[in-house]
């Protein structure tokens, strides 16, 4: 019941957006649907995580305790970009960087993005998955490259190229699993409830190159290295808040769809193969992400090589396997989300500020912004993993995991590079907070909408940091419940 | 039968590989497209499933009239050069195809029981045609180039999803049609905006966004 209020709402917006997206209250309107899925997400967490995995629609709709959770996830980031937006679409509109016909066009695209991913892990047909994936790549292209800059529009091509290319793999990869499906003597499917029971009898050879495929290719649309080029070109040239939901959810979604794929793989071919490979990617991400932070010099690129870092991180979460990892993995698609989507949105408030993305050119936000200055700051803290704020906890799991796994080279490495990465954020963000005002810059006041965003996630941000350390079993058993489905 | 349409169509993709203006490409696409609706027609007709009628019924509409028309269209429309700004020159372009045709068979070899000869064929041109797209995405500059590329795999996969697996589920065939054709109009939009803000379609001039 709770999917349909999740999947319909965004999709009575968008059309509700086609007329009276143009009235200056639409925002809240829109605002006010997303608490609604919100608080759907909520119910339906709680629903599918006590009472087991649930059918609709015909066998259409699966949902179990994993697609519940990104459900969550999406439905959180979703509603923090849709406040956000009210403030920065009206700002736009009165600085006359858009008109309020593009305003319109903004709030269709913001509802079908938001659709679109929503049922990314709503669909229990793994090809209706790379169908949707895909739908989220052409709807957040228009998105992208919506100021019609020269730069917006090449990194908009990018994306959409370099996008549908990785895509085009996960669909190889996703026939060559119906094709191992096909030849072990079972009937045509492709639905993920009939396939992960039987996924022991697969052909081991066929599973093991459908899922490089697979990693290939959704981990592109993931940002994993090296196929992460398309990444920051367009998180650096998108709307404020359509990058904190590029980088927040689209990045897990692929994540998830991996997962899927992973935990076939993992039950045909046995562990390790898919524990390589995750690392592999993972450690290469970090390397790579690493070394752009450090010599970063655009504010929202910098946050863009961070997601990458992020991800790394989760996918070497997810690669080590054991519960205590996977806990500290899922909590951190959590917390990444959020937080990201936090400092994604203070960048917007302060490249719309300053009107440059140049750190260099960027000095004395706290005095320009005082909110915006104080939530940055914090959220730089929280984003490099300081206590106690949540990130430093699922990276804390990770790393004890990886321990007591035995694998400590990848702690060491992933020791180093958060200590470098660290290192870099504070010296970045530390220059461009602090320091005195550019001349001729004066105090602006900030959209109550746009703080009221920044409030929501804060609050996520440390209510999940302080209240995980009170109820550690808890999580664990969701986990293995998780890693059971 | 099969043998024949699964010839031209190898052989449309060498034109595709060794073409020179974006006309001659699309025109090559539309054969391909053509080739497999044939094929998916015949097997069609041996195995006489309605589903398979309407999936090459929406191939013929699609992939053979609507696409090339709306390329042709996109080219006409922005004025832009007809070269397609080769990197690597017919010949070896040629050389290279002979190479992907090679390959592919060796990996369909790793890849299923040699005992399955008609089947083994069919999967070394797929997987042929998708390398073809490939190629013709990385060493060819026009934008559209890189679109037709992508079309290009996507026919590869067709091919391979139709006669290695028996087809995918009906309504996921019907929703990857659509979807191709959807983001087939939103590059088609793309490269509209991008050869009037920069005059040109080369995406190798693209190079703003560096580090």
């Amino acid at each position: 019941m709770e999917i349909f209020l999740i999947l319909g709402i965004p999709a009575l917006l968008s059309i509700a957006a086609l007329s009276f997206g143009k009235r200056k209250a639409f925002g809240v309107i829109n605002s006010i649907g997303y608490l609604a899925v919100l608080s759907a997400g909520i119910f339906l967490a709680k629903k599918v995580i006590f009472s087991g995995c649930t059918y609709s629609f015909f066998g259409f709709i699966y949902l179990d305790a994993l697609s519940a959770f990104f459900i969550f996830v999406i439905s959180v980031v979703s509603f923090a970009a849709s406040l956000y937006s009210i403030g920065y679409i009206k700002r736009d509109i009165r600085g006359a960087i858009i008109s309020e016909e593009k305003a319109k066009i903004y709030y269709v695209l913001f509802n079908l993005f938001c659709l679109s991913m929503f049922f990314v892990p709503a669909v229990n047909n793994l090809g209706m998955l790379w169908v949707a994936i895909e739908m989220t790549t052409l709807v957040s292209a228009f998105l992208v490259g919506f100021y019609n800059t020269k730069k917006s529009v090449e990194a908009a091509w990018k994306y959409i190229i370099i996008c549908s290319v990785g895509i085009i793999f996960a669909l190889l990869g996703t026939i060559l699993f119906s094709y191992a499906f096909s030849i072990a003597g079972l009937s045509k499917s492709l639905n993920w409830s009939d396939i992960a029971p039987v996924a022991h009898i697969l052909d081991k050879n066929i599973l093991k190159i459908a899922f490089i495929f697979i990693l290939v290719g959704y981990g592109t649309k993931a940002g994993l290295a090296p196929m992460h080029t398309w990444l920051p070109d367009a998180h650096s040239q998108a709307v404020a808040p359509i990058s904190a939901l590029l980088s927040g959810v689209l990045l897990k979604t692929a994540i998830y769809a991996i997962l899927r794929f992973g935990i076939i793989t993992i039950k045909g071919v046995g562990f390790a193969y898919f524990s390589h490979l995750m690392i592999l990617f993972g450690i290469i991400s970090l390397v790579i992400s690493c070394c752009f932070i450090l010599v970063q010099k655009d504010l929202k690129r910098l946050l863009a090589y961070s997601s990458i870092e992020h991800i790394g991180i989760i996918s070497i979460g997810f690669g080590l396997g054991t519960p205590l990892a996977i806990a500290g993995s899922l909590l951190h698609v959590f917390n990444h989300a959020v937080t990201k989507s936090l400092m994604f949105f203070g960048a917007g408030n302060i490249v719309h500020a300053y009107k440059k993305h140049n750190m260099n050119a960027i000095r004395g936000v706290i005095k320009a912004l005082p909110f915006t200055g104080i939530m940055v700051l914090a959220g730089c803290f929280a984003l490099t993993g300081f206590p106690p704020f949540s990130i430093f906890i699922s990276e804390l799991l990770i790393i004890i995991a990886s321990f007591v796994n035995g694998s400590y080279l990848v702690a060491a490495s992933l020791l180093l590079f958060l200590a470098v990465i660290f290192g870099a954020f504070i010296y970045h963000f530390g220059r461009m907070l602090f320091g005195n005002l550019p001349k001729g810059m004066a105090v602006a006041g900030e959209p109550l909408s746009g703080k009221l965003a920044f409030l929501f996630l804060f609050f996520q941000i440390c209510a999940v940091g302080i209240i995980l350390v009170f109820v550690k079993k808890d999580l664990l058993w969701i986990t293995e419940r998780l890693f059971r489905g | 039968m099969q043998g024949i349409i699964l010839f031209a169509s190898l052989t449309s993709t060498y034109l595709m590989v060794i073409a020179k203006r974006t006309p001659a490409l699309i025109r090559s696409f539309r054969y391909q497209s053509f080739c497999l609706f044939l094929l998916t027609f015949s097997i069609a007709l041996e195995e006489r499933r309605m589903d398979l009628y309407i999936i090459a019924g929406l191939l013929l509409v699609i992939k053979v009239f609507l696409i090339p028309q709306l390329l042709y269209r996109i080219i006409k429309r922005i004025n832009a050069n007809e070269d397609l700004g080769l990197f690597i020159n017919p010949q070896l372009s040629l050389l290279w195809a002979l190479g992907f045709t090679y390959l592919s068979w060796i990996f369909t070899a790793y890849l299923i029981v040699p005992s399955n000869q008609a089947q083994a064929s069919i999967l070394a041109i797929a997987f042929f045609i998708v390398l073809a797209g490939i190629f013709l995405m990385i060493f060819r500059m026009t934008a559209l180039a890189q679109v037709i590329g992508l079309l290009v795999m996507e026919n590869g996969l067709f091919l391979l999803a139709s006669t290695v697996s028996g087809g995918m589920p009906f309504f996921v065939e019907i929703a990857i049609f659509f979807d191709v054709f959807v983001s087939v109009l939103i590059m088609g939009f793309f490269v509209y905006r991008i050869s009037r803000l920069f005059t040109h379609i080369d995406v190798n001039k693209l190079s703003r966004l560096k580090g």
